[in-house]
């Protein structure tokens, strides 16, 4: 109980510091609004609002306004993404996808605007859901990854690149694999961190300080939507909203355990390493299809599915954030971005970050998330009208946008060279149904695997057995092992016969 | 629904044909990169003044190992791809599924990107760079039945050829003859657009937003964040960094 009382204190000196700042306000409003622009704009998603944003603000202001343009893009992008998906039958982010099933034929039957203040208001609370579980976990992960030692690190590493490839693809689990792996041996290119040794540099003397992030996060998120998007289409007829938008109380009240429950599902699925809020939504809308009593009316219109997906998505965040603060790898594509923004700060998450910066991103979201509240419920309309904006018209300005951001952040037209081909690679690999996002997680966690895989081998004189005589390691690489022999025809077989033994 | 199915399952017979090329490459790739890794000392070199450099220590040892991972992953993503078929199908031009339209659009937007990246924005001025390949991109993909790229690119072409081979080396980069070219272009092309451009707001906002957005952002991020942005010395820029120093920071420092 103590405990709690000391993080709520602390917490309340973050958040009074913030709110008696006035420019805490100017960035919360900008940010957010532009987040929710960027995830109502089909084509944009919220990792690029936060790939973006990173550009501009991620060195240029101090850190705490650089958090709060970040994490207000972030949490505006997440909701942003349900305007399309129940008003165009389009997600505007991939984290909405599941909300369109049930969205839109809301919209159909003139529910609209019930549907969008019901989702304004469960992706405020799963918000806060995810934050407080941010608040409490993150110290208690924090107390036990003070006993994380190097080999547990790099298990870790792996098992997160895993992990995300193996959730995230699309097709084959191997592809994911792949996607990381390439990610990882982008990693290797500069001096190693070591000895230093240079690696694959070309003699491009660029190249020595290694593979910048944010020319990565720039070129894979932002150049492909861009090739992707830039095809004549025309925008999709917007469902016509009656009446205003509030939260229907009645409904909230009967919903609140599906709310509570989604809340949890999201923020657990955002904790899992490079698991994104699409993930999220998902996981969260089967289980409310199981366990649901209106199971006949889910994707017809359903109040509760739509509940379901909406609040998960959000929950995400504040899980996402926990296993990028505790251990340094990011829960969730956006999260990766927003570690982008910590390095080109020189800020190290992981066991040893300053608790004042958890304490203010834990501030800084819950006032995100009452900003988000108090726009999606009295400027919605504001919102609808970016609905109709054609890509071909704001994609090209993305790209200046992209442009400019990136060569700022300091390597200059290099920068820009890397990025470019990044999104170039990245395109063919969307279109070869390679997902990106173990891509740039691989490129942000290489170096981290590659010093601490060989930091280990190096105190335990080449003695591969340090992978497994620590508990912690041999449980990471077991649940690594288990991640690649899974998806092995074998493996499945046996666990079938085993199934049948036990049963 | 039995439509849908063969639909499916033809999209899935498409995949595994691009499958097997790709696992070709990243099996060239792997082993290309094996060999370059081979270079590294792998133990017992003298390293960064370190004798006694074990296979452990090396720096060649994590690249090796993931090199080789990915290696075998694409013999197992080739494996998949021959038993399903995919192989029979890469052999055929028609088992890929790619469109002529499709790589055309491709090939138009890729030539646009690289012209504006890596001829445009290090030599000619950046709002006049950005607001042709804005205009380029619009006139090109929006609001027409078909994409019409062909004068677009030409148009970025023209624009960046000068600048390559007129204004190469660095010392070259503050000279004024690409810009002006640039804009001469601009202006064509602008006229173009608006001459044979689909009717609508977004072919009157076109140049508003072509000009307004990069001449915003290229300000905002100079003199409001203070960072360095591309071509300083461009022709429109310079004068606006002129100004600014000249005239108007003296009046609120003043």
């Amino acid at each position: 109980m103590e405990f709690l009382f000391g993080q709520l204190a602390g917490f309340g000196s973050a958040f009074a510091a913030l709110v008696s700042d006035p420019w805490t306000y100017l960035y919360l409003i900008v940010s957010v609004f532009l987040g929710i622009s960027f995830g109502a704009l089909p084509g944009l998603t919220a990792t690029l609002a936060v790939t973006i944003l990173t550009g501009f603000f991620g060195n240029k202001v101090p850190l705490d306004y650089s958090l709060i343009a970040l994490l207000g893009a972030y949490v505006g992008a997440i909701y942003g993404g349900s305007y399309p998906s129940i008003l165009l039958n389009i997600p505007g982010t991939a984290a909405s996808a599941a909300t369109a099933m049930d969205g839109y034929p809301l919209a159909r039957q003139g529910r609209g605007a019930e549907a969008l203040g019901l989702t304004t208001t469960a992706s405020f609370i799963g918000t806060l859901v995810g934050t407080l579980a941010l608040l409490v976990f993150v110290w208690v992960l924090l107390l036990i990854s003070k006993n994380i030692a190097s080999p547990e690190k790099a298990l870790l590493a792996l098992f997160g690149i895993l992990l995300s490839g193996t959730l995230m693809s699309e097709d084959l689990a191997i592809k994911g694999w792949i996607a990381g792996l390439v990610g990882l041996a982008l990693a290797m290119v500069g001096m190693d961190p070591i000895l230093s040794e240079t690696r694959y540099t070309f003699g491009w003397s660029y190249l020595l300080s290694g593979i910048a992030v944010v020319p990565v996060l720039m070129g894979a998120f932002a150049v492909p939507q861009i090739i992707a998007g830039m095809r004549p289409a025309k925008t999709g007829e917007v469902a016509a909203l009656t009446g205003r938008i509030l939260p229907n109380t009645a409904a909230l009240r009967r919903y609140l355990p599906t709310i509570g429950r989604s809340g949890v599902i999201g923020t657990g699925v955002g904790a899992l390493p490079g698991v994104g809020e699409d993930v999220a939504g998902w996981v969260s809308y089967g289980v409310g299809k199981t366990v649901s009593a209106e199971g006949d009316r889910f994707g017809k219109g359903s109040l509760e599915r739509l509940l379901s997906s909406e609040t998960a998505n959000n929950a995400c965040i504040g899980g996402a954030l926990i296993p990028l603060l505790v251990l340094g790898i990011p829960g969730s594509p956006p999260a990766a971005a927003l570690m982008g923004a910590f390095k080109i700060n020189n800020v190290i998450p992981g066991p040893t970050i300053d608790p004042e910066i958890i304490l203010r991103v834990v501030a800084i979201l819950v006032l995100a998330s009452c900003t988000m509240f108090i726009m999606g419920l009295f400027t919605a309309r504001v919102f609808i009208k970016v609905l109709r904006l054609p890509q071909t018209v704001f994609l090209p300005l993305v790209m200046v946008l992209t442009t400019i951001g990136s060569f700022s952040v300091g390597g200059g037209l290099n920068d820009l060279y890397l990025m470019l081909g990044i999104g170039f690679v990245a395109y063919l690999m969307n279109l070869l149904c390679y997902p990106i996002a173990p891509l740039v997680i691989g490129v942000i966690l290489g170096g981290m695997f590659d010093e601490t895989f060989r930091r280990s081998l190096l105190l335990s004189d080449g003695d591969l057995s340090v992978f497994v005589s620590r508990p912690g390691s041999a449980i990471l690489l077991a649940l690594i092992l288990a991640l690649i022999l899974g998806p092995l025809p074998g493996a499945k077989r046996a666990l079938y016969r085993l199934k049948g033994r036990m049963t | 629904m039995q439509v849908s199915s063969e639909a499916e399952a033809e999209a899935r017979a498409q995949l595994r044909a691009r499958d097997f090329w790709s696992a070709l490459a990243l099996i060239a790739l792997s082993l290309f990169f094996l060999w370059r890794t081979l270079d590294i000392p792998l133990g017992g070199a003298n390293s960064a003044g370190v004798n006694s450099a074990a296979w452990y220590t090396s720096a060649a040892m994590v690249p090796l190992g993931l090199f080789g991972a990915l290696f075998c992953l694409s013999l197992v993503l080739l494996g998949i791809s021959i038993r399903s078929g995919g192989a029979a199908r890469a052999l055929s031009a028609a088992g890929l599924g790619w469109s002529g339209a499709e790589i055309a659009r491709f090939s138009a937007l890729a030539l646009m990107l690289l012209a504006y990246i890596a001829a445009l924005v290090p030599r000619v001025d950046f709002i006049l760079a950005s607001a042709l390949l804005i205009t380029a991109m619009i006139a090109a993909f929006h609001g027409r039945a078909q994409p019409r790229p062909l004068v677009p690119l030409l148009a970025m072409g023209a624009a960046a050829l000068p600048a390559l081979v007129l204004y190469f080396p660095r010392a070259s980069w503050g000279q004024h003859g690409d810009d002006w070219v640039t804009l001469a272009l601009l202006v064509a092309l602008t006229l173009w657009h608006q001459w044979t451009g689909p009717r609508g707001p977004a072919r009157r906002l076109t140049p508003v937003l072509a000009v307004g957005v990069p001449l915003l952002l290229v300000c905002a991020m100079a003199f409001g964040f203070r960072q360095n942005v591309p071509n300083r010395g461009g022709l429109i820029f310079s004068q606006i960094e002129y100004g600014y120093y000249v005239h108007l920071r003296p009046v609120w420092r003043s």
